[in-house]
């Protein structure tokens, strides 16, 4: 027993918030381990004499009692030291070779349900997923609110030990890809999977992929509706996201809250986003392409307003193109680093740089300005910001392509895009699938 | 293969495909001039290219006219291009003026080396000059400046076309030159007095060279012919005036022996304008047939006796002529041919008030 205390006092090493108490529960000494930062010591042990008094009263057993308190274990010190760090309570008797894990009371540790952060919802449910795992598959049952809902719940990693829950819709889902998924996990519980990037080393994707294998939500309504369409979501412990696999093209362009409004309004939003991303991807090109290459495209007004708009302008197109770009993806970049009490700032000075200066500098041409706002603007019509950046990279392909092929090579560009999102697939569904319902196309 | 392998490869080919490209050689758009108008005339085998330039400025558009002779045409632009700060680009070339004499003298060679060279557009306008060229641009320099438009929106259908004006592209006569059983017409041009320009019909052209004239009337018929939407004015000699809203044409062609003959029903669907007198609809309806009847004719017959197709009447007949016999159509069967063609025209409105 002192031996083993011993043991486990080592195992977690010499920290000065970690506390061993002994206390005297039903004439037995016992002493009580865990971190004071992730426990409230306090009403832990008046809610365990609280138990002890009531024990006493009804004549309980002493047996039955540890019984009450928490999950009666035999001693064990890497089943101890997990209780430890996930914020529960280590009970031992004196004089017994048995532990009692006591679900301890929780310091506050989590921020409340907030409206989301990095995604708006406009006439739809409002609360988003947090950091704590528990309270991520609350908000999906509460919001799915069905009996076909299967949750499994893993831990992953050796440095840092994170909970990962696979939630899917037994009803929906196609249990073949679902039986992929859990195999993966399963054989790689060994992987860390704090970030993203790790989370989907896990599950044996490339890291080179140029598009994210998951849709990512913050949004519990948006991942239920995943759920319906015969996705799996996945959820990480401290990570207030919903992984959504397999992401889909469509998911680019389509949200359960559209869903919201009638169907004409759904069709005009969505074509919307579709405009927003062809846009995005040609707009520039075609500007270096009309400018430079393939003037002839432009009816003769518009080209000698293009040619009065660039007198004076001292580089080509493609260099005054891409200074431009790179200006305002450091704008974009920036205005995400800064805190927001300084973020004005950065918004007023770069829209000074963007709408006059440069112009009248004659770095650029105005008529520049005009297809860089549109594309920044377009950009940002696309569903889920992990869609907007891969989108925002493509552009540059497309841009450089019409540098040297004019609007030829924005074609050549748009056929490399397409190819490479065809050949895109998730444990056996392509990328470019539109629907997920009914019967999955395996690429 | 490595990732790392792969992306080695990736950059090479990108960098390959820098020089492979040549996009160096692009010209952007400022420090390209474009020419809207080109003028060709022809005088004792030496060309001369006039370029009408449109030079935007701040806020008024200038004109700039430049001219250039040399053994060919492309010599001719050559030496504009050297002697302008600019690189000339001629593929915002509109409308290709010939001169007169030229025309008559035969274009096959130019028209030819444009389809050749591809620095013009094949869709290109070509329009004969009815005076000589440094006259007209001077005037119409002139007449543009003060009113800051562009010589091309006389011919473009949304905003100066009118019906009795043909639209003949570069490609049109090249095929002209080359097909056996299709002619065409270009309008000419001349600088007006009170206005820009001013119509002056047009030319028959027969394999590249022209070997007649048509009025605006007849020109509108032509192109009624052809199925050009037309919402052309015709003014009935004593009673009324109408606007053609619609066409239809309905041909029958056969060949009697070595005689082709063909019956054709032209439909229109006519609103009336201005009327004088009473006349009833159907007075105006006959005089209107009878008038574009006899007008139809008179145009036939000449074009006819000029072996020039430009209605295009050969076309039908190509699924029965063996094509051996059909590169004689134009001189053997074409001036044979016995032409029967019907207006029926239909009032379809009169207007806000009944008609008697």
């Amino acid at each position: 027993m002192e031996a083993f205390l011993q043991e486990l006092k080592r195992s977690l090493g010499s920290n000065d918030d970690l506390f061993e108490m002994q206390y005297v529960f039903l004439g037995q000494v016992v002493t009580l381990l865990g971190y004071t930062t992730l426990t409230d010591i306090s009403m832990t042990v008046s809610s365990l004499q609280q138990q002890e008094h009531n024990a006493r009263g009804s004549r309980v057993g002493e047996e039955a009692f540890w019984h009450t308190i928490g999950s009666v274990h035999p001693l064990s010190v890497r089943l101890a030291v997990s209780a430890v760090l996930d914020g529960q309570v280590v009970l031992l008797i004196e004089g017994r070779t048995a532990m009692i894990v006591v679900d301890a009371v929780q310091r506050e540790l989590t921020r409340a349900i907030e409206a989301p952060s990095n995604e708006s919802v406009l006439q739809g449910p409002i609360g988003s997923f947090n950091e704590d795992l528990d309270t991520n598959l609350g908000l999906l049952r509460k919001q799915a609110c069905t009996d076909s809902m299967r949750v499994l719940n893993y831990s992953a990693g050796v440095a840092q030990r994170k909970r990962l829950s696979l939630i899917y819709d037994a009803r929906h889902a196609d249990a073949d890809m679902v039986g992929k998924m859990i195999a993966q996990i399963e054989a790689n519980l060994d992987r860390e999977i704090a970030t993203t990037q790790t989370l989907s080393r896990m599950l044996g994707f490339t890291k080179w992929q140029a598009i994210s294998k998951f849709n990512t939500t913050e949004l519990p309504q948006e991942a239920v509706s995943a759920m319906t369409k015969g996705k799996v979501v996945i959820l990480v412990d401290r990570l207030p996201i919903a992984y959504v696999l397999p992401n889909l093209l469509w998911d680019m362009f389509a949200l359960e809250n559209d869903r919201n409004y009638t169907v004409p309004i759904m069709i005009i939003i969505r074509t919307i986003r579709v405009i927003g991303v062809l846009l995005t991807l040609l707009a520039p090109a075609f500007y270096v392409a009309l400018v430079a290459v393939n003037p002839e495209v432009l009816r003769i007004e518009m080209a000698l307003s293009v040619a009065v708009s660039r007198e004076g302008v001292p580089y080509p197109a493609i260099v005054e193109m891409l200074l431009m770009l790179v200006i305002l993806e450091l704008i974009i970049e920036a205005s995400a680093r800064l805190p927001k009490s300084i973020g004005p700032t950065l918004t007023m000075v770069g829209g000074i740089i963007i709408g006059q200066a440069v112009v009248t500098a004659r770095l650029v041409s105005n008529m520049l300005i005009i297809i860089l706002a549109a594309t920044t603007i377009a950009n940002s019509t696309v569903v889920g910001f992990q869609n907007s950046l891969s989108i925002r990279m493509f552009k540059y392909v497309t841009v450089i392509l019409a540098a040297m092929f004019g609007v030829l090579g924005i074609m050549a560009g748009m056929v490399l895009l397409c190819s490479y999102l065809a050949s895109l697939h998730t444990f056996g569904v392509s990328y470019i699938n539109l629907s997920f319902k009914g019967e999955i196309k395996h690429g | 293969m490595g990732i790392a392998k792969r992306l080695v490869l990736g950059f090479a080919a990108v960098c390959l495909a820098i020089p492979l490209a040549g996009c160096w050689d692009n010209t952007d758009i400022n420090h390209r001039v474009l020419p809207v108008v080109m003028g060709v005339s022809k005088k004792e085998g030496v060309f001369r290219v006039f370029l009408q330039i449109p030079e935007p400025g701040m806020n008024r558009l200038r004109i700039r006219i430049v001219s250039e002779t040399g053994n060919t045409i492309t010599h001719a632009v050559d030496k504009i291009s050297t002697n302008m700060e600019e690189h000339v680009d001629l593929l915002h070339v509109k409308i290709i003026l010939l001169d007169k004499n030229y025309a008559r003298e035969g274009v096959n060679d130019s028209i030819t080396d444009f389809m050749r060279a591809r620095e013009i557009s094949s869709k290109a306008l070509v329009t004969i000059c009815d005076e000589e060229l440094p006259v007209f641009f001077a005037n119409v320099k002139r007449a543009m400046e003060q009113r800051g438009s562009t010589l091309y929106d006389f011919f473009e259908k949304n905003a100066g076309w009118n019906p009795q004006i043909a639209l003949t592209r570069v490609w049109q006569v090249y095929r002209s030159i080359h097909s056996y059983t299709r002619d065409v017409a270009i309008p000419i041009v001349r600088s007006g007095k009170s206005l820009m320009i001013e119509h002056r019909g047009s030319a028959v052209i027969k394999n590249g060279r022209m070997v007649g004239r048509l009025n605006g009337d007849e020109t509108l018929l032509f192109n009624a012919f052809s199925g050009e939407s037309t919402q052309g004015r015709i003014e009935v000699m004593k009673s009324a005036s109408v606007l053609i809203v619609s066409n239809t044409l309905h041909n029958r062609i056969g060949l009697r022996g070595r005689t082709p003959y063909m019956t054709s029903v032209l439909k229109l669907q006519v609103v009336l304008l201005e009327t004088r007198g009473n006349p009833t609809n159907e007075v105006i309806m006959n005089e209107l047939d009878e008038l574009l009847t006899k007008r139809f004719m008179t145009m036939f017959q000449k074009i006819q006796s000029k072996q020039a197709d430009i209605l295009g009447i050969g076309q039908f007949y190509r699924m029965i002529i063996p094509r051996e016999r059909l590169a004689n159509w134009r001189e053997d069967y074409y001036p044979r041919l016995e032409m029967n063609l019907r207006v029926q025209t239909n009032i379809q409105n009169t207007g806000f008030l009944n008609s008697p």
